[in-house]
């Protein structure tokens, strides 16, 4: 068999069951979807593509299509949300807001990266994506601020701690880790 | 009708937790320039639109909503030091104003958050966008006591201009508003190659790949060190942990060489309204701890 011959042979064809046009029908509430003309311009102004292998135009057609292998193209993370592919498309289709949608889906389906799951965490623990540490702590202190801002986290210090319980319990539920996943993900 | 020349102070993350020095600064400006600066008690992150907004934007919503009453109960506007806290406020609060199905939404889900209702009656600012065009260069010249004489590479960042139709401050092209504040204070901004780019560090980037992050940083830095400026100027406590953070990485991992000090513009503007330099912080900062501001008194007034 000829190399060609075997690529054919080992390549994957998409299947129906990797379309389903329902989907994409529901980003639509938030942008203009259908409008895209393939033009081009959500990548050439991509401040991340240029060094990434993020490629706008291609993740806006394939949600048209509805192949929902986009949900699992890692590409989706590397989006800076510069919101110049935004600014720019002479059709309006806000792209950032497609790449957020599809973020929102990917996480629903347990795809989301050990980092990003960490920060939830620290957001329903301390109510903070940067929790503070000892060294500020110290330098707030030097500053002639309190040692601790007046945010959710000074008063679970104090031992109030209602507010974030109850964001620990209502918000940003995740999906729990997919088994299979584990040890692959970046 | 909101309270005027007050403003809640959102703190935000990065700003309080990493570089409070920028918060300092802040509120040493603002109420210089006669503003009321109230607490924003038991806030939380904003949350960040990059992370959070990724992983479910309803209780993005939800969340900056619980932080936008928190304002309207202190009946003022917000003040934010961030582009990533302006970011998600300005959008969350215009959003909810215009939109009555997710307002009713979102209000329900607050009732489980606490006695929240948003109402709508508030706006949320940046503060360069208040120094620019509130107090205005214009403005600031009766306050200033020292005038610097030096070379600033500015950097905007993504989210205090875009998307220039929900910020509608001005246009993301060829924006002006940080020049035309900072000449007052005698400093020339100078011009780079893609001067208007991200700095790599937004969109859950820095978090997810920091090797993508660093990518995209290492073109700026390269960028900016063609015109060798004296500082590096931003509006943004992210930015500046990436300019800080990315310029040790360069050095460290690209064999690279730099050692530009990097300022938020509350830091610059404190510095000249004549607030002691140990509160501007750069000694607590990793790169150009050697730099020495300088800069020629204006008037007499005492320093705080």
């Amino acid at each position: 068999m000829s190399d060609v011959e075997e690529q054919q042979k080992n390549r994957e064809f998409k299947t129906d069951d990797d379309f389903d046009t329902e989907f994409f029908k529901r980003i639509e509430n938030r942008s203009n979807i259908m409008k895209c003309i393939q033009c081009g311009t959500c990548t050439a102004s991509c401040e991340s593509g240029r060094w990434t292998a993020l490629k706008t135009r291609s993740i806006v057609r394939k949600v048209v299509l509805g192949d929902l292998s986009v949900l699992d193209d890692p590409d989706i993370w590397l989006c800076t949300t510069c919101y110049q592919c935004y600014e720019r498309c002479p059709r309006d289709v806000k792209p950032t807001d497609v790449i957020m949608e599809l973020r929102n889906y990917a996480t629903k389906r347990g795809n989301i990266s050990p980092n990003h799951r960490a920060v939830v965490g620290y957001l329903k623990n301390f109510g903070h994506a940067v929790p503070i540490n000892d060294e500020v702590r110290k330098r707030r202190v030097e500053l002639g601020l309190e040692e601790l801002p007046p945010t959710a986290f000074k008063y679970k210090q104090e031992g109030d701690d209602k507010d974030l319980k109850k964001i620990e319990k209502y918000m940003f539920d995740l999906p729990p880790v997919k088994e299979e996943k584990k040890g692959e993900e970046k | 009708m909101v309270k005027e020349h007050t403003f809640a102070f959102f703190l935000g993350c990065i700003m309080p937790n990493r570089y409070p020095a920028i918060e300092k600064a802040t509120k040493f400006v603002m109420e210089k320039l006669g503003y009321e600066i109230l607490e924003m008690e038991r806030a939380t992150c904003c949350p960040a639109p990059g992370v959070f907004r990724s992983f479910n934007k309803f209780d993005w919503m939800v969340a900056g909503a619980r932080n936008l009453c928190i304002a309207e109960q202190l009946d003022a506007d917000i003040l934010t030091v961030c582009n990533g806290c302006f970011g998600t406020l300005q959008e969350i609060n215009k959003h909810l104003k215009e939109n009555e199905e997710h307002r009713i939404q979102v209000n329900e889900k607050l009732k489980l958050l606490g006695d929240y209702e948003f109402k709508g009656i508030i706006d949320v600012r940046h503060v360069a966008e208040v120094l620019g065009y509130e107090v205005g260069p214009w403005g600031i010249e009766d306050h200033i006591v020292r005038k610097l004489n030096l070379k600033a590479a500015i950097h905007y960042g993504c989210h205090f201009l875009k998307p220039t139709r929900i910020r509608e401050i001005e246009s993301s092209e060829g924006p002006t508003i940080i020049e035309d504040f900072v000449e007052a204070l005698g400093i020339e901004s100078v011009r780079f190659k893609e001067q208007l780019t991200c700095c790599g560090a937004g969109g859950g980037v820095k978090a997810y790949s920091g090797d993508a992050s660093m990518t995209i940083f290492g073109e700026k830095m390269k960028n900016i060190d063609e015109v060798k400026p004296d500082i590096i100027l931003d509006i943004c406590p992210f930015c500046h942990l990436q300019f800080e953070t990315g310029q040790d990485y360069l050095n460290k991992n690209k064999e690279c060489n730099y050692d530009y000090p990097v300022f938020h513009l509350s830091q610059v503007l404190a510095y000249c309204m004549g607030m002691d330099v140990d509160f501007i912080g750069l000694q607590y900062q990793m790169m150009g701890r050697d730099f020495i501001f300088g800069g020629e008194d204006v008037k007499k007034e005492e320093a705080i």
